[in-house]
This record gives C-alpha cells, structure tokens and sequence, in this order.
C-alpha cells in the first residue's frame, strides 16, 4: 500500500509543446490516448498548485491540464479537496482571508496566481455555477442581463437577444420566454440552476467551473443539466465537480480522481472508469470506499 | 475585450469610491466617540478631585461637589435594578421555558421589543402619573421605579435569547434524573445561561446609569444630602443637565466632572458586560 | 430500598407544589410587561384628556404655546421631532450603512471585533454626555465654521435657500439632527451587519464569480436581499430618534415656533417635556405636556412596531 501511494503521485499528462512541469517519479507507462490528438488545447495548466486553509494544506502539489472544448471531471470522496481545486480556478477563495494558494495555474499561458491578477476579469472569463441554485433578488430578465451589464453598455434590444442566447444555450428559453419578468427565485429548482448557467454563460466566458451542480436536483433536472453540460462542451473548457459517478462518466472527457487533498489519477474518462491504474481509484469507482 | 475596458473603468472607479466612502463612514463614527472622549477629559479631569467625592452640591458661585447625586445615583440605579432584573428574569424564563411559540409570548415578546426602544421619558411621565401625583411629591422610590421600567424589557430579551441557548439535552439529562421543571430551570438552565444573564443585567445597568429624562419627573433633584426615598432626591444625570445649562462657570465645571465620571463607570461597565459574555459556553 | 423511595416523595411532591407555583410567577412577570405597557398608555390618555377636549383636533395643528393665556398647540413640536429625526436620518443611513459594509466586507478579520466594540460604545454614551458635549462643543463648532458657510452657499441658492438662511446660532434644529444622525448610527448599523451576515455565502460568492465589485455585491444583491431587514433597521433608529430627550434638550433652542430656516431654533415633544414639566403650573398647562407625551407615544409606537415586524419576517426567511 505504502509503496503504491508513493508510485502514484499525481501527474499531469506531459506535454512537450507547453513545458509541462516534472514529471513524477514512476509515471504510468502509457501516455493518455486524447494526447495525441491535433485538437486538444491546454487552457489552463496547473503546475505545483497547493492550498491552504491558513496552515491546513487542503490540497497538495497538483499538476494537470485542462483541454478547451472539452469537460473534466473532478471525482473524489468528501473532503478530498475537488471543489478547493476548482474554487482556485477563479479565485473565489480570495473573498476569506487565510485561504491562498501557491504554485501556478496558467489560463492562455498566464499565471493568474500572481498577486496583480484583476479578479474581476479573471471571473468574467472564468464562469463558476455552484451547488444550490443561487438567482439573485431581481427578475428572470436581470438575472441574465446582471453580468452582461457588468462589462458591456448594450442598446436594450441587443441585451435582450443576448439574455436571449444565453437562456436558449441554457435550454430554459422556451420555459421562461413568457415570465422574464418574474422573480428568479419563482422557478423551480433544476430552472433556477439554468438560470444559473445561463447567467455565467452570458457573460461569454471561456472556462467554465460546474461545483456539484446537480447535487441539489431531482434526476429529471439533473438529467437536463447533464445534456446541457455536453451541449455546452463545443464552446467552452468545462471543470465539473461531482460526486456522482455515473454522472462523471456520462457528461466528461477526462476525469481526475483526487484523494486526501492530493491528484491520484487523470486520464480519459473511460481509461479511468474501466481501466484505472491507481488500486485506491479502482475502489473509489467500484464503490468500496468513500 | 477592448470594448470592455471604459465600463471596467467607470465600475473600478464606482468600487473605489464605496470603499472610501465605507472607510470616511467609520472614521467618522470612531473618531467622533473619541472626539467625545477626548473633550470629557479635557474639560472633566480639572473638577475631578476628592472633593468631587466629599461635598455636597454647592449653590452658585461656590466650590462643592457631587457627593450627594453620586450617592442618590448609585441608590436609585441599585434599587431600580434590585425590582426590574427579577421581573425581567422570571418574563424572559416565561418566554423561553413556557410560552416559547404561544400566541401570549408571541405578544409579550412584540410589546417588549418596543418598549426596549421606546422614549425613557414617556416611562417618566407614567411614573409621574402614577406615583408622584398620588404620592404628592418627587421621589427616590418614583425614580428608582421608573428605572426598573427601563431594565425590564433589556433583561427579558437577554434572557429569554440566553435561555434559549442552553441545549434542550442538558434539561432532558436533568428531567430524566426526576428533577420537576423548574428545579431543571433553576439549577440547570440558570447556570447554563448564567454569563449571558449577568451580561443582560450588567448592560441594563449601563443603561439606566445614565438616563436622565425619566428623572426629571420622578426623583427630580435635592441640593442636600438624603437617604430618604420618600423624598426628592440628587442623581447626576439631572444634575449634569441642571448645572451645564446653568450660566455659572462653578456648576458647568462640576457638570463635566459628573459627565465623566458617569460615562467613563458606563464604558468600563459595558466593556466588562462584554467579556463576561465572551466567557459564556453557549454565546457563539 | 426504602431510602430511594423516601428520597424521591419529598421530590415529587417538591414538583407538584413548586412547577406551578414557579409557573405562575414567571407567566405573571411576563404579563406584567403587557401591563406595563398598556398602563403607559392609559396614564396618557388620563393626562392628556383635559387639553385634548380642550383644544381638540385644533392641538394638532397650532403652534401658539402661551402658558400665560392658557393657549397649547403641538404644531412647532410635532414638526420639530419630524424634522430632526429626519435630518438625523439623512445623515444616520449613509453613515450606518457605511460602516456596516465596511465591516462585513472590508475590513480585516483581527480588525472586525474592535471595531464593532467601538461603534456599539457610541450607543452605549448616555444621551446626556452627547447633550453636554453639543450645548459647549459641538454647537459653538457648528456657529463658527459651518453654519456660516451653508449660509453662505445653500443660503443663497433661490428657492430653497429660505430653508438654509437666518443667523448662526449653532443652536438649532440642525445641530439637534446631526448629534441625533451620530446617535442613532450604532443601532442601524448593527443591524445592517447584522442582516447582511444572513445573506447566504454561495449567493455572494456567486455574485463575485461574475467578476463583480464589492460595490456591485452590496448594491445589487446583499441590499435586495436584505431589504426588509434593512428598513426594519432603518426604522427601528428612526424609533430612537424620534423619541430621544436630552442630546436634543440641550442644543434645540426651546422655541416654540415653526421656522422656515432649518438653522433656527425650534423644539421637539421630548424636547418640550424636559425643558417645561416640572415648571409647568396649571392644569391644562400639564395636560397639554401630558398630550405631546401621548402623540410622540402613538409615532413612536407605530414606527418601533413596523420596525419589529420587518425584522421579524427578515429573520423568518432568514430561518429558511
């Protein structure tokens, strides 16, 4: 077991084009088969990334890739510091002081760890939805148009077709087009979490950070939001956080398995899920822990 | 992204502008209370000598002290305390221990809340209407009575929430040993909740050392020394407020001088309310 | 055996006589709160009948108060309270508002509890010390620097600028309305903090996730998430001031007329009461007094009991 765990540090798949960093000790043998494929573009590059609550290192020297166009999933038992990663991607840690993270993550190739990073603009090109649903006090209609009015000065009909694109992207279109003006929080859940997502999407980003978003759902909604995530993949670098297994190997490309704070193993989604090479990934997925 | 850059601008700017605004806000607000402080000093420190704490209230134009409003102070508040913090305490018990979601309590606990914020001074002209007319006369008892009306209401509410606090497991531990309930309240819950209630009394007591409008009517003021209750009698908010309106420079010396005496005894009160509810168990 | 059985009657017993008894008095205490209350109210109703039947609907509305012809009207009174609560919250809200944003969002967490201490000790000085510290500091400041200098710019503005004339006496109604605005700022903002802290992380965090701005945080989320809560604050300081007796006593003038300019002296119903009460000889005199103390009663109620029940339906949804 012990030997096991030191073999099997987490490490991203390397990539001589972009310098991915060492490489750990006792790789796996085969590279991921995705590699070799001409369309994958790194979009964001971790390298070496810890967190901290204050002195509690949550999560410990994680090095991964994330591919545009394409979903990854984040799996893992409860306190296995998935969602910690994924709140580094746009900083929403910043909000609590003691929380920080060391190493770098690169998104287009710059590092947005750096203490100059304008956050505001990291979080209009770095969507996160969140695992309750969380419309804001105003219309159906304001909900949408709140971010697109953070960044652009728009005429009232250009808004309303952008509010419009997002919701139909958000497939919630065709419920809400006769209510726009109604409150947010009169939709039903799995709709106030569309609402969500069409909110981050209308403010056109290029990354998108999905914390458990169907943790709160009812299989039909979360069903609903599964399609929606492989809809949206063509435009976006999807990371989805969950705890569901099957939805991991339904709605993702690749996955990575995390475990007490550190990166067991990331690979494509059906590598991981029929042939994992980590004995402690295998009984995640078999369900023998966790 | 271009496109984007003179809205980013104008919302830095906007933010930028509510930070300050936020920091000038509490700027203004902690530098006024020591504002306030720094003038009781000045102008409170040059009448604060023994003599403040040996003689009597003097007449115009002559040197005195304030020994007989501090000590009818201190009688009043104590008695005011001594009626209104058991009312107090038993109230909030009825609310957290019997009432609890009753439409009764659900009324007590309304009228309470307005009466923790009403006017002191229509509590004045109660008193008046109800002791000082019948009586004949200006009281101490009428004062100290319309002081326990205004620590009620901050009693009930201090226990009532502290009550509250304690774990419904600590009352079931005592019930299942046969304790009947108001043992339970009494030896279990009390103590439980004691710090928090200390703090509740400690606060009211702050509060009422230095009301002055109930007052007026009801104590009203004595030139000389007393221990009659019967009779009117000195207290230092009433006298602060007689002597600094007056245009005797002796007076407003000593009006100071009471001024920092009373509010530097109601800050250190309120500080150590403060602690003595931080070493609460159940306070979060 | 027999010892445990011995033990136990004497505490059974101990429950039967002492569970109601200890009831009782604790739901007579708390009845007694209720009797307090309606006992204030009747005794004002009683003093105030004589002037009330006297001058009727008319006490209301006239602002001739002559103790030497026996002719009371509550006019300069009542719009003196109105106007320096009014002011006091045009100064109160930013400020309150102020410092609850930079408490709740600002400011450093070692920072947060000192902080808060301080603020809370500003509604914790008696009324009296800020009278005091009004009538020889403040008011004096108030004639040389700035009543002087609204004279001089909003005094000259037509229109309203009758609003804003007359000489610096730094005794006042505005003066009055700013120490009052101080005043009541610890109560609203506590509350304001209060509130804002029932606003849900993930809500906030969501807004930040946009890419918004504190201020875009606060303004367009936390405020309207919070609304009910917040004007329940509002107006629980607004309680506060209406009713506040000595700050006021001491810098409002005790005049007893209705003025256009907002520098001249005026008076408000507690304000009256402090000043004329124990002088007042006569009965309609008294009674009158007794009727301003029921007007200000009824305001003040009617403002304290939307104030709670604002709140109360703000922490109801909170609880959910």
């Amino acid at each position: 077991m012990n030997a096991q765990q030191h073999a099997t540090t987490g490490a991203a798949p390397s990539n001589a084009t972009l310098g991915a960093p060492r490489i750990e000790v006792k790789a796996r043998a085969t590279e991921p088969e995705g590699q070799a494929r001409p369309d994958l573009v790194e979009k964001v590059v971790i390298r070496d990334m810890s967190f901290f609550y204050k002195d509690f290192e949550a999560v410990r020297g994680i090095n991964l890739a994330l591919y545009d166009r394409h979903v990854t999933a984040f799996i893992g038992p409860s306190g296995c510091g998935k969602s910690t990663l994924l709140r580094t991607l746009n900083r929403i840690y910043d909000l609590y002081p003691g929380q920080r993270a060391t190493g770098e993550i690169l998104i287009d190739g710059h590092n947005i760890l750096e203490p100059g990073q304008d956050l505001n603009l990291l979080r209009a090109k770095v969507g996160m939805v969140f695992q309750k649903p969380t419309p804001f006090p105003m219309s159906i209609f304001d909900n949408v148009a709140f971010g697109i009015r953070l960044y652009e000065k728009l005429p009232a009909a250009e808004l309303e077709e952008r509010v419009e694109s997002a919701l139909r992207r958000a497939a919630l279109w065709e419920e809400v087009k006769d209510k726009l003006k109604q409150s947010g929080l009169s939709l039903s859940g799995g709709q106030q979490q569309r609402l969500c997502i069409a909110r981050a999407i209308a403010v056109r980003p290029e990354i998108l950070l999905l914390d458990e978003p169907a943790s709160a759902l009812d299989p039909i909604s979360t069903q609903k939001i599964e399609e929606l995530i492989s809809e949206l993949k063509s435009d976006y670098c999807i990371a989805i956080v969950t705890h569901n297994m099957q939805q991991a190997a339904r709605s993702s490309d690749y996955t990575a398995f995390m475990y007490l704070g550190e990166l067991v193993e990331f690979d494509e989604t059906e590598t991981i899920f029929t042939k994992p090479r980590d004995r402690r990934t295998e009984d995640y997925i078999t369900g023998r822990f966790g | 992204m271009s496109a984007v850059s003179p809205i980013y601008a104008r919302r830095k700017r906007a933010n930028m502008l509510l930070v300050a605004a936020a920091l000038a806000a509490t700027t203004i607000a902690v530098a006024w209370l020591f504002v306030i402080l720094y003038e009781l000093l000045l102008n409170g420190l040059s009448a604060l000598g023994p003599t403040l704490f040996t003689q009597m209230t003097p007449p115009p134009g002559s040197k005195g002290g304030l020994l007989n409003p501090i000590m009818g102070s201190i009688l009043m508040t104590v008695i005011g305390t001594l009626i209104g913090a058991p009312v107090g305490i038993m109230a909030g018990t009825y609310l957290a221990e019997y009432g609890q979601h009753s439409r009764i309590a659900g009324v007590v606990r309304f009228i309470n809340d307005i009466l923790l914020s009403a006017p002191s001074i229509i509590v004045g002209l109660f008193v008046y209407d109800i002791m000082v007319l019948q009586m004949g006369h200006f009281s101490g008892w009428a004062g100290s009575v319309a002081l326990a009306i205004l620590v009620v209401p901050v009693v009930v509410r201090t226990t009532e929430d502290m009550l509250t606090l304690v774990p419904n497991g600590l009352r079931e531990a005592a019930t299942a040993l046969g304790a009947p309930k108001w043992k339970v309240i009494v030896t279990v819950a009390y103590r439980a909740a004691m710090q928090g209630m200390l703090t509740g009394i400690m606060l009211a007591i702050a509060r009422i050392a230095g009301e002055t409008a109930p007052l007026l009517f009801t104590a009203l003021n004595n030139q000389f020394w007393t221990t009659n209750l019967n009779a009117p009698m000195a207290n230092l908010p009433v006298v602060i407020f007689q002597f600094a309106m007056s245009p005797y420079a002796d007076w407003q010396s000593l009006a100071w001088g009471g001024a920092l005496l009373i509010t530097f005894t109601i800050l250190i009160l309120n500080i150590t309310a403060r602690i003595v509810a931080t070493w609460s168990s159940f306070s979060r | 055996m027999t010892d445990i059985a011995a033990r136990q009657l004497p505490r059974s017993s101990n429950g039967k006589i002492g569970d109601p008894l200890f009831r009782g008095v604790a739901t007579f205490f708390a009845v007694l709160v209720l009797v307090i209350l309606s006992g204030v109210m009747i005794a004002l109703v009683h003093g105030a009948l004589p002037a009330l039947g006297h001058f009727g609907f008319g006490f209301l509305l006239t602002d001739s108060w002559n103790p030497v012809t026996d002719k009371f009207g509550a006019l300069a009174p009542i719009v003196g309270t109105l106007l320096t609560s009014a002011i006091a919250m045009l100064i109160g809200i930013p400020l309150a508002f102020g410092v609850a944003v930079f408490i709740t969002e600002l400011c450093p967490v070692w920072l947060k509890r000192p902080l808060s201490t301080i603020i809370e000790l500003l509604a914790a000085v008696p009324s009296i010390i800020y009278g005091i510290w009004g009538l020889f500091v403040f008011a004096p400041f108030m004639q040389s620097y700035v009543e002087p200098a609204i004279v001089n710019t909003l005094g000259n503005v037509p229109g309203i600028g009758r609003f804003f004339a007359g000489p610096p006496l730094g005794i006042g109604i505005l003066t009055a309305g700013i120490i009052l605005g101080i005043m009541v700022l610890p109560f609203i903002s506590s509350i304001m903090r209060d509130v804002f802290e029932t606003v849900p992380l993930i809500l906030k965090e969501s807004a930040y996730g946009l890419g918004s701005t504190t201020w875009e945080v606060m303004w367009q989320v936390v405020l309207p998430f919070t609304r009910i809560g917040v004007v329940g604050g509002i107006m629980l300081g607004l309680g506060r001031a209406l009713g506040e007796t000595m700050a006021v006593t001491f810098v409002i003038g005790n005049a007893h007329r209705v003025q256009t300019s907002i520098l001249a002296p005026g008076t408000t119903i507690s304000a009256s009461l402090a000043n004329e009460f124990t002088e007042a000889v006569g009965d309609l005199y008294l009674s009158s007094l007794f009727a301003l103390g029921f007007i200000l009663f009824v305001i003040t109620f009617i403002v304290l009991a939307i104030a709670k029940l604002m709140l109360v339906q703000m922490s109801k949804r909170a609880g959910t």
